[in-house]
């Protein structure tokens, strides 16, 4: 077997692990340091490491040392930075142990992936954007240095996906917004960082980083919970195409997060009658000719209809 | 560009290089204090347990003039004593607590702020895990244009969720959750009488929605696999009521003399959802498949009365009944490939099969004379087939190359039916297929350390799109450039969107682009700063047909246009001078220049005009800030701060201008221990 595959295997496998993780994570080690690697435990390591080890029982993954039952390679440090012997005797230096700062983003997801792989919010992981992006866990995660009570994120987690969405922040900064920057909602409400499966709606156009709301529906669903339906007259765009069809998500200078500063704009610039769209292949339907846009009730489209999300008492969404 | 916002421009330019980050983020609320501890938080030690806490009590107030409906929509700060931020931890100190070995409780805004928010976790290793999420907002929205105000909201929406996972660290776990999510409280709708033609009155409405979701599932690991399994149980109701309480005079002779309106709804949707999670050396499989059968139960009980346009006295009821379904099944299955270490490949295959199913029978009876009574049957089914695949390959340890293929089939079919005592149930069938294909590519690149480049492109193509505004003919680049360097940073990027849908009337074009830079810096003497700057640009055109014209409307098309051209400025310092005080100034600037008018030219015709008026909407949105932290002693800290928020739109939406200014702050004390 090649190294690379059993350095794989070790970290995926779990029936072999007992087996090749020894042999793996030597195996990573061996571009910089001796092979007579061996573990030395996490005691020995809060010698030098004092102000990270004395609070290590705030961390999550404390649970493995609690444990007591890990074979040393799963737990404490080790777990996480390969076997110290090298490192220790050396004095210390990123070259002698494995120090995620040193790690390509494979191997840092890697190493991550071979505990939390099976995470159900992370299996999706290896087909993410982000990771297409390079950005793996530890751009977003500080195992040691983490200030928020939950997730071990390096930041506030708003701050932490501006700082690379920078043009989503301005978004969110705008007078018609999600909360966001007030806290009442954060971006994994309706976003999973880690992946996930392709939308129901849309049409392969939507990004995997949507966190699909109940059964796979769009994440908006999950307050908006009125608009869910079913209905018995559904809007059929807002089905086919979801919400972004007339919103947009984050933030806005129009009113109700809509895509136009007026509804009417909004509604017309679908319901042209223009053919071989729609349900019926009879196109979108355009408007009645008793709707004047000279009178300013007809540009007000949702003041008659008011169930424009779906209605199940009339076709036209009037009740 | 006007000038003050060149000045604003060339000042961002200038000091962008000198500038940001760092510990001080740009900080967006001017309360709760974030980020200033007041000492190590070391906690204290009690039974074998390390407790450690952070409240921060204080007074919020608000001042605002002008429009205070749009301000409420926006920011909704008020008056009032609040228990701005708290926070209880309590960790087991060597992981072996008697009932547990973790509680972490945070809150946020409690004591009516409107935006609210509690957690919970509690926690003992190996054997339970318990997470709480709780969280309230004021809604307030004046539906100014939507509905000129008559779909004004005042509504408060709550969620809260609990989550408990048994033998968390075990092959073998067992989840139970429950998630309730509710609105209420008073809103206007509006209603036509008598007639489709007729006048349009405003009804108070009491929203009460309520949704209940339960949860139970396990998943088990197995060698290589893990198994998860979900069961849920879903509930909504809305028992919504709407009516009017006095007479309400219309267009002469019209009135509504009375109206009361009820229609509660009852859903439900029971669920299942599998997933198998497998890894090998070389291959990882991650596959799901869910079902969930919707089903909604509803009537509907409408009673107006008064007097029609024609000066007829009117008594119309309207009942409606039925049901509505909605079956969707999903699978996804993914395959990982790791053929070499330098190769990833994955395939992911996804189909969707939902349908909503419709019926009701609606009666309406008008002077007790006229009944009328139709039944409906509607169908809307969506199968939706997609694959991609994804390859990634890492050259060198500073170079590696992506690229993947998208395809989509998806299938649209509907089925509308209704029949009146006079016409048989008939049916109109009909279907729609489009296809979606395209391609995705990009580079990562580490070309000196600390610099990174990314950039990737996706093109695609749809050959039947389902409305006039959806992807058809679409390509999207990414580009971003960042650069760390122990206390400094920059960072840069670019996002094109470019949309072509061509259709009857005119083509729908649809241009975005969002240009980004920013920069932080931290300096040892306790001096951060932190700024960026985005321009957001969207530029659309999209055939229009519609009926305008005195005295008699004729069918015209015409083209909607909008022009965006914002400008998004974030600014923030942060001073620490010495250890006892903490500075913070922060500055947000939001400017929509829309298309570079300064005022409404004449337009040839009354609808030209209509639409002119729209086709821009250039605004100013500014929040500047200053929180001042000083620390009392080592368990204490004092807090005050300061945020404006300013709202000034150019021209009035629709005749009507929603400006305002609000000053608003805090004082509290924030204490940790």
């Amino acid at each position: 077997m090649k190294g690379h595959q059993l350095r794989r295997g070790a970290l995926s496998a779990i029936w072999l692990r007992p087996i090749l993780l020894a042999g793996s994570l030597t195996g990573m080690l061996a571009q910089s340091s001796p092979p007579a690697q061996r573990f030395i435990g996490s005691e020995q390591c809060g010698l030098c490491h004092t102000d990270i080890y004395k609070e290590f029982y705030r961390n999550p993954h404390f649970k493995s040392i609690a444990l007591g039952k890990d074979a040393p390679e799963k737990t404490g440090c080790e777990g996480c930075h390969g076997p110290g012997s090298n490192h220790m005797s050396a004095g210390g230096g990123a070259a002698t142990i494995r120090a995620f700062s040193q790690m390509t983003p494979t191997q840092v997801i890697d190493t991550c992936l071979s505990c939390h792989s099976k995470d159900l919010s992370k299996a999706n992981i290896r087909r993410s954007a982000h990771t297409d992006a390079n950005v793996v866990c530890t751009n977003c995660h500080s195992v040691h240095h983490s200030p928020t009570a939950k997730f071990l994120l390096a930041k506030k987690q708003s701050e932490l996906c501006y700082g690379c969405h920078e043009p989503v922040r301005a978004q969110f900064n705008m007078p018609v917004k999600h909360r966001v920057n007030e806290g009442v909602i954060q971006c994994t409400d309706c976003h999973n960082p880690h992946g996930n499966f392709a939308a129901s709606w849309g049409n392969c156009s939507t990004s995997s980083l949507l966190s699909a709301s109940h059964d796979n529906e769009e994440p908006c669903l999950k307050c908006h919970v009125d608009k869910r339906g079913p209905f018995v007259f559904e809007h059929a765009s807002v089905r086919v195409e979801g919400c972004n069809a007339c919103h947009v998500s984050h933030g806005s200078t129009n009113a109700k997060l809509l895509k136009r500063p007026v509804v009417f704009t909004v509604c017309l610039e679908c319901h042209n009658g223009a053919g071989t769209f729609g349900r019926e292949n009879l196109g979108v339907y355009s408007l009645s000719p008793s709707h004047n846009m000279l009178d300013p009730r007809y540009r007000q489209c949702t003041l008659c209809h008011v169930k424009i999300h779906g209605s199940n008492s009339d076709a036209r969404f009037l009740r | 560009m006007t000038k003050k916002l060149r000045i604003v421009t060339f000042l961002a330019a200038a000091v962008s290089p000198l500038i940001l980050a760092g510990r001080a983020t740009a900080q967006q609320t001017v309360a709760p204090t974030d980020g200033e501890p007041v000492g190590p938080a070391a906690g204290a030690t009690f039974a074998n347990y390390n407790i450690s806490q952070s409240w921060e009590l204080g007074y919020r107030f608000a001042s605002v003039g002008g429009d205070d409906g749009k301000y409420r929509s926006d920011v909704n700060y008020r008056n009032g004593l609040r228990l701005l931020s708290g926070s209880l931890l309590v960790h087991s100190l060597e992981g072996h607590g008697k009932w547990f070995d973790e509680i972490a409780l945070t809150t946020a805004g409690l004591g009516n702020d409107p935006y609210q928010s509690a957690t919970v976790r509690i926690q003992k290793n190996r054997l339970y895990r318990y997470d709480m999420l709780w969280r309230s907002n004021d809604y307030f929205n004046p539906g100014l244009v939507v509905a000129s105000g008559e779909h004004l909201e005042d509504t408060t929406h709550r969620w809260q969720d609990h989550d408990l996972t048994l033998f968390p660290q075990s092959a073998f776990r067992i989840h139970a959750g429950y998630g309730r999510t509710t609105e209420d409280g008073p809103a206007l709708t509006t209603e036509q009488v008598f007639t489709t033609q007729g006048d349009i009155f405003p009804i108070f409405q009491n929203v009460r929605e309520q949704y209940n979701e339960y949860r139970l599932g396990f998943d088990a690991r197995f060698r290589a696999f893990r198994l998860t399994v979900q069961r849920r149980w879903e509930y909504f109701r809305d028992d919504s009521t709407g009516a009017v309480t006095l007479p309400e005079a219309g267009t002469p002779p019209t009135t509504l003399a009375g109206f009361q309106s009820s229609q509660p709804d009852r859903g439900r949707t029971p669920s299942w959802m599998g997933n198998l999670i497998g890894e090998f050396s070389w291959i990882a499989i991650n596959a799901r498949a869910t079902y969930a059968g919707g089903t909604g139960d509803f009537v509907q009980n409408e009673i107006a009365t008064g007097v029609n346009g024609g000066g007829t006295a009117q008594n119309q009821q309207i009942a409606v009944s039925g049901t509505g379904d909605r079956p969707a099944l999903t699978g996804d299955f993914n395959v990982t490939l790791l053929p070499a270490s330098k190769l990833t490949v994955v395939n992911s295959l996804s189909f969707a099969d939902t349908r909503m199913v419709g019926n009701n029978e609606f009666t309406e009876i008008n002077n007790a004379t006229l009944a009328l009574s139709t039944i409906n049957f509607q169908f809307l089914g969506i199968r939706l087939l997609t694959n991609s695949t994804d390859v990634r390959y890492r050259l060198t340890r500073k170079f590696d190359a992506f690229g993947g293929f998208r395809y989509a089939d998806r299938l649209i079919r509907s089925t509308e039916d209704a029949a009146t005592p006079a016409t048989a149930l008939a049916g109109l069938s009909a279907e729609q297929p489009n296809h979606t294909t395209a391609g995705v590519a990009g580079v990562n690149w580490l070309p000196l350390t600390g610099l990174r480049i990314h950039f990737e492109g996706e093109a695609g193509t749809n050959d039947n799109p389902f409305t006039p505004i959806s992807l058809r003919n679409y390509h999207e680049l990414r580009a971003n450039a960042g650069y760390r360097r122990k206390n400094l940073s920059f960072s840069g990027g670019y996002q094109g969107n470019y949309n072509n849908n061509s259709i009857v009337v005119t083509s729908y074009s649809s241009h975005a682009r969002a240009y980004s830079a920013d920069a932080s810096w931290s300096a040892k003497a306790g001096v951060s700063l932190d700024a960026s700057y985005s321009i957001l640009r969207l530029n659309t055109i999209g055939g229009i047909a519609f009926f305008a014209g005195a005295p008699v409307a004729v069918q015209t098309t015409g083209e909607s246009i909008y022009e965006s051209n914002i400008h998004a400025l974030n600014i923030g310092v942060h001073f620490a001078a010495t250890k006892r005080a903490d500075l913070y100034i922060g500055y947000n600037l939001t400017k929509d220049t829309g298309d570079g008018r300064d005022s409404f030219a004449a337009q040839p015709t009354p609808a030209g005009q209509v639409f002119y008026s729209v086709q821009t909407f250039p605004l100013t949105y500014q929040t500047p800030l200053a929180h001042l932290s000083v620390r009392i002693n080592e368990k204490l800290r004092w807090n005050a701060g300061y945020q404006y928020y300013g709202y000034h739109e150019e021209f009035g939406l629709l005749s009507t201008i929603q400006n305002y200014r609000a000053h608003t702050g805090f004082t509290s004390l924030l204490w940790s221990f």
